[in-house]
């Protein structure tokens, strides 16, 4: 995600004397800010404590006392405990294959002198604006059973029979290793940036070779990158449906897809709304983690 | 290995990622003429019947029609919400508003199914659950993170001085905001209102749980449709959500630049 940038706040600007100023100045913060705050209220705040409210409540739709037992039952049901571990484990898989593959990457974007930067910056970022529908359409021309990959190893016999490609964990990680590569690149690429080359100069000319200046200065000076991209990439693929669901077809069961299920199909709400609260509070785990391996970061 | 050696490894390696994340997209376009009814590639003939078989659905007309004027309405709200917040943090910087700022960005990173679920419980006590008026409620929200980032780094970057001196030469707040901030902040605007279009064309998960029969996006109509049948007709549609994509791109390109949106 983008840092937004602070800006310095200017001088207030000359009117009224200070207090009055001041008084007006606040009036039109909170008028400029109402719109959005009730924007929030409506379409956050308020569906996130429904949904809190919703995985305590003893009865749906009437409740008649408040309870734990929802939670007791998504953590004691072997089915959703092992959704759990697997959409933890596709997490932890798309994140570590993201970083890696988009580590050189966003080395070129940060550091090339090339005059076809520009062009690979945007074939990095289009994609990201094609619809995800789009995308999926386009993993099962490439990985289906009369696919690019399937025909190309009929064609040079390799293969008399198609290979079964899609359906598969795997299926489900390179969809979503596409989808969250730009992601991974852009917040490693806008670290990378920042750090001043004369880092790496200074270990080489200390006498470091290039892996030890590499893993001894410039990785750490980048794992800020790394950690955003991270915490963004693996927030979205606990978050993930479509591709999931279009690319296992049914062989993949995500938490997403579980939710859904739970709450839309078997109409039963306060299982789903446990479930969903899960996947926040982990959410929000991970966001406070990332946020305090920063703040460490920052004070060194 | 020497430095010339390892730059073109680099090169090459990037050439590849490029090619990773545009093959995909790319090959869903030939696949959309092919004369045989199997989604497959390399296409077998030429044919545009699945064009024509688009065209002449109107389940997709309705659903792209829907989605055109769900993506116009809701960016045009985002974009009125969206610049007065960020005038709002950038300008008069209000108590928290670092956590206010987090709070409009968290649908960006909040998991889509978990505040999918949640938006159709409170829609549904509202009486808006499978209506458009619910669909935009919910547009909103996921287009407010695009068109805030787009308006407060636009904001950040234009001089308060300038906005000082037409209030020092007698204008008022509004007459500065018409005549000064907003013909400044004009790209940034329509850079954001038509990245907030694309995603609001685009979202999918959010719109899975507010939909029904007779009110179906079109992604999530594409969706419908391969329930029945995988064909090119999926192609086709696909091609031409990539050529509206590409015709946004240009214009977010032509006023900021893309890089903007993301660096």
């Amino acid at each position: 995600m983008a840092d937004v940038a602070a800006s310095p706040n200017g001088p207030a600007m000359s009117g009224p004397p200070a207090g009055l100023r001041d008084n007006r100045r606040a009036l039109v913060a909170a008028g400029l800010l109402a719109p959005g705050i009730v924007v929030l209220l409506v379409a956050l705040v308020a569906p996130f404590l429904m949904m809190l409210a919703t995985s305590i409540q003893d009865r749906f739709p009437d409740p008649t006392g408040v309870t734990l037992d929802h939670y007791a039952a998504v953590v004691s049901d072997p089915y959703l405990v092992a959704i759990m571990v697997r959409t933890f484990l596709l997490a932890v898989v798309v994140t570590v294959l993201t970083a890696i593959l988009g580590y050189p990457a966003a080395w070129f974007l940060a550091r090339t002198p090339s005059r076809w930067k520009h062009v690979v910056f945007l074939g990095i970022i289009s994609p990201l604006l094609v619809s995800v529908v789009v995308r999926t359409i386009g993993w099962t021309i490439i990985l289906g059973n009369e696919g690019l990959v399937n025909n190309a190893l009929a064609a040079l016999g390799i293969t008399a029979e198609p290979l079964r490609l899609m359906d598969s964990f795997w299926s489900v990680t390179l969809g979503l290793v596409h989808v969250l590569l730009p992601f991974m690149i852009l917040s490693i690429a806008s670290v990378l940036g920042k750090i001043d080359p004369a880092f790496a100069e200074a270990a080489f000319t200390l006498g470091a070779n290039p892996v030890r200046a590499f893993t001894k200065v410039v990785l750490p000076l980048s794992i800020q990158g790394i950690a955003t991209g991270s915490v963004i990439v693996f927030c979205l693929t606990i978050g993930s449906y479509i591709t999931p669901i279009w690319l296992g077809r049914g062989f993949v069961t995500v938490l997403a897809i579980a939710i859904y299920d739970q709450m839309v199909t078997l109409v039963d709400w306060p299982t789903g709304a446990a479930m969903s609260m899960i996947v926040t509070a982990g959410t929000l785990a991970i966001l406070a983690a990332y946020g305090l391996l920063t703040r460490r970061f920052a004070l060194r | 290995m020497t430095a010339g050696a390892s730059d073109r490894l680099l090169g090459a390696y990037v050439a590849g990622i490029v090619v990773f994340l545009a093959l995909p997209v790319i090959i869903v376009v030939p696949s959309a003429f092919s004369a045989h009814s199997s989604l497959a590639f390399p296409p077998n003939g030429f044919s545009l019947k699945w064009f024509a078989n688009v065209f002449s659905s109107p389940a997709f007309t309705e659903a792209f029609l829907l989605s055109v004027s769900l993506a116009l309405l809701s960016s045009g709200i985002s974009a009125i919400v969206g610049t007065m917040a960020a005038i709002a943090l950038v300008r008069h910087r209000p108590p928290g508003h670092d956590a206010l700022l987090g709070l409009f960005l968290a649908p960006l990173i909040f998991p889509a199914i978990v505040l999918a679920a949640a938006l159709s419980m409170v829609l549904g006590s509202l009486g808006l659950l499978r209506t458009f008026a619910g669909l935009v409620i919910a547009h909103v929200l996921v287009t407010l993170p695009y068109m805030i980032r787009t308006v407060f780094g636009t904001l950040s970057e234009i001089d308060v001085a300038l906005e000082e001196a037409a209030y020092t030469l007698g204008a008022n707040r509004w007459r500065t905001f018409r005549r000064v901030t907003l013909p400044l902040l004009r790209p940034g605007l329509l850079a954001g209102v038509t990245f907030s279009m694309i995603i609001s064309f685009d979202e999918f998960t959010i719109s899975l749980f507010l939909v029904g029969p007779g009110l179906r996006t079109l992604p999530l109509e594409i969706y419908n449709y391969t329930d029945a049948n995988i064909d090119p007709t999926i192609a086709a549609i696909s091609t031409l959500l990539i050529v509206v994509t590409l015709v946004g791109i240009i214009i977010i390109e032509r006023l900021v630049g893309l890089g903007k949106q993301f660096a």
